[in-house]
């Protein structure tokens, strides 16, 4: 009886995994099919002549005199240098509400919750006017440190640190060594499970991201990110959209890879973050 | 939660507490406290006078475009925390009763639409549902059918956003509610079992006061998000037809990128979508509290 139920979730739960995946499998064939092949009634999912001239296509084209690659590549590094810097000032706040104490703790520390509580589209229109005032439009400035604080991560980062014994640091404090050291020499290195959870989010949100770098790179082609680029090819290539797939095709391969390598710790981590 | 912090501090600390903590300040304070403080100083303000006035929230709340995207945001929201709250939690369950080593793999399976970003999402779903000769169209033609033209037929715009955001964030949430299901003491099934408790019994006794916590966090997660919804709509649909699809996030988006119209009326839009999220989480986790203080 209970093996028999076993073998049913087993195969109710194959197909669902497998109807989720089908929209993005079923675009991928399609990134070599010739303009002709791409829609036409019966689609099929293998190209019948199939073709790189898409891929060739992305790879000449100029947008306002820069490459697709080349965006990636930018996309790439700037996804993770915010990543690097959101790990460091969140890792830190999260120490200091965890393990220190001093004047203010308790209001600094509501001070900091209530900003989850502010929703983007709130603040959408006055964020670019600060970032306007501080002279950050078309930087990559404003691409790396407006998001680089969040309350929901220094939330995550300090339950992880109250979970961590009180005498780990004794031996460290009987040294002398400064508070800071203690963080960086101690807590830091044991937090790498919760940096790669909190870290791989924040990178996939910063690679991703559309809305914020069209409002704020307007006038530097050359800091445009992936999506932006995607995103104007499917209006001007809206003929040839075998060019837009590929391009998509090709945006997709930098996030997977980083799933594939890390997604025990993501799965994981997810269980862990459910439970705040 | 609450902690109880001594009394003693020592200077030296207080001081790395400080420099430690003054970057996330700095950022939080200049990127989100003080855009907000000049939203709520802008929706007071007349355009052109600077004066202290209402006529920015009036104005908003007539106009009907913002009125129907409320409404829209309302139904879509609804729907898709409904939807995804039992769509989840009940795969959560076949997740949970399957083979363990099939269970990882599926685990990972429906965790990839989450990490496709809405730019591809938008891509994938209009290769799909592609009115002159995408896939569905063809399996329509096939099965001797009229197409569907989804974008802009009957209902279907408002079904196509709402499959889609159930699409991405489908994976992500039944691993959360898996969590919470793994999170239940075995013992309590066996206690129940031993007493003779079938399993209509034990959901109603044991999974679903245990997942409480669970329940409020998506719960306020999924409206916060939802009540937000720009980039499907706007990718996808446009907002079109007629209005139908949308949102208020749209709505203020199209309105911040229309020099012709007064910012201070957008931004008291902006704020108006602050409070009703806010109340709505409120009353939301007002009854949850209370539900889960009744047991």
């Amino acid at each position: 009886m209970k093996k028999k139920k076993a073998v049913i979730y087993t195969i109710v739960g194959f197909v669902v995994a497998a109807v989720l995946l089908f929209p993005i499998i079923w675009m991928l064939p399609a990134a070599f099919k010739p303009r002709a092949e791409l829609f036409g009634i019966p689609n099929t999912f293998f190209p019948k002549d199939p073709t790189l001239d898409n891929f060739t296509k992305v790879f000449q084209m100029k947008l306002n005199g820069y490459g697709f690659v080349r965006s990636l590549f930018v996309t790439l590094l700037v996804a993770t240098g915010a990543t690097a810097l959101s790990l460091a000032v969140n890792t830190m706040a999260g120490y200091v509400f965890a393990r220190l104490n001093f004047r203010g703790k308790n209001v600094l520390w509501i001070y900091f919750l209530c900003t989850m509580f502010i929703p983007g589209i709130t603040i959408l229109l006055t964020s670019i006017k600060v970032v306007n005032m501080l002279g950050m439009m078309d930087t990559v400035f404003v691409l790396i440190i407006p998001a680089a604080s969040n309350a929901y991560n220094i939330f995550f980062f300090r339950q992880f640190y109250l979970g961590i014994p009180e005498n780990i640091e004794e031996a460290a404090v009987v040294d002398g060594a400064s508070k800071f050291k203690i963080f960086y020499k101690i807590f830091l290195p044991m937090s790498v499970t919760p940096m790669v959870v909190i870290g791989v989010g924040v990178f996939m949100g910063n690679y991703n991201s559309f809305l914020w770098p069209t409002l704020t790179i307007v006038n530097q082609p050359n800091l445009a990110m992936v999506m932006q680029v995607i995103r104007l090819l499917s209006s001007s290539y809206a003929s040839r959209f075998g060019i837009v797939i590929a391009a998509t095709v090709m945006s997709l391969i930098i996030p997977l890879t980083v799933f594939g390598v890390f997604q025990k710790k993501i799965i994981e981590g997810i269980a862990i973050t459910g439970m705040k | 939660m609450k902690a109880v912090f001594r009394k003693k501090y020592k200077a030296a600390d207080s001081l790395t507490a400080y420099g430690m903590l003054f970057p996330a300040f700095a950022i939080l304070s200049i990127f989100g406290v003080l855009p907000l403080l000049m939203a709520i100083g802008e929706s007071f303000q007349d355009y052109t006078t600077k004066a202290f006035t209402f006529a920015n929230f009036d104005y908003i709340l007539k106009t009907p475009e913002f009125l129907k995207s409320f409404g829209n945001a309302i139904l879509f929201t609804v729907i898709i925390t409904a939807l995804m709250l039992v769509l989840s939690f009940l795969f959560a369950h076949i997740v949970k009763g399957m083979h363990s080593s099939c269970g990882s793999i599926v685990k990972i399976v429906i965790y990839v639409p989450c990490l496709i970003s809405s730019v591809a999402t938008s891509i994938i779903f209009t290769f799909l549902l592609n009115y002159g000769g995408g896939l569905i169209t063809s399996i329509l033609v096939a099965m001797k059918l009229e197409p569907i033209s989804f974008l802009t037929q009957g209902i279907w715009p408002q079904t196509v956003v709402i499959a889609v955001t159930l699409w991405c964030g489908f994976g992500y949430n039944t691993l959360v509610m898996l969590a919470g299901l793994l999170n239940i003491p075995k013992d309590y099934y066996e206690a129940a079992a031993i007493d003779g408790a079938g399993a209509f019994t034990c959901m109603i006794r044991i999974t679903i006061p245990g997942m409480t916590n669970y329940f409020i966090l998506m719960l306020i997660n999924l409206i916060t998000g939802n009540m937000q919804m720009l980039d499907i709509p706007y990718m996808i649909t446009g907002g079109g037809p007629l209005n139908r699809t949308l949102t208020p996030a749209l709505y203020l988006y199209n309105s911040f990128r229309d020099s012709s119209r007064t910012q201070n009326v957008t931004i008291a839009g902006a704020l108006v979508i602050m409070v009703v999220i806010l109340v709505i989480n409120a009353v939301a986790f007002g009854l949850m509290r209370s539900k889960k203080s009744e047991d």
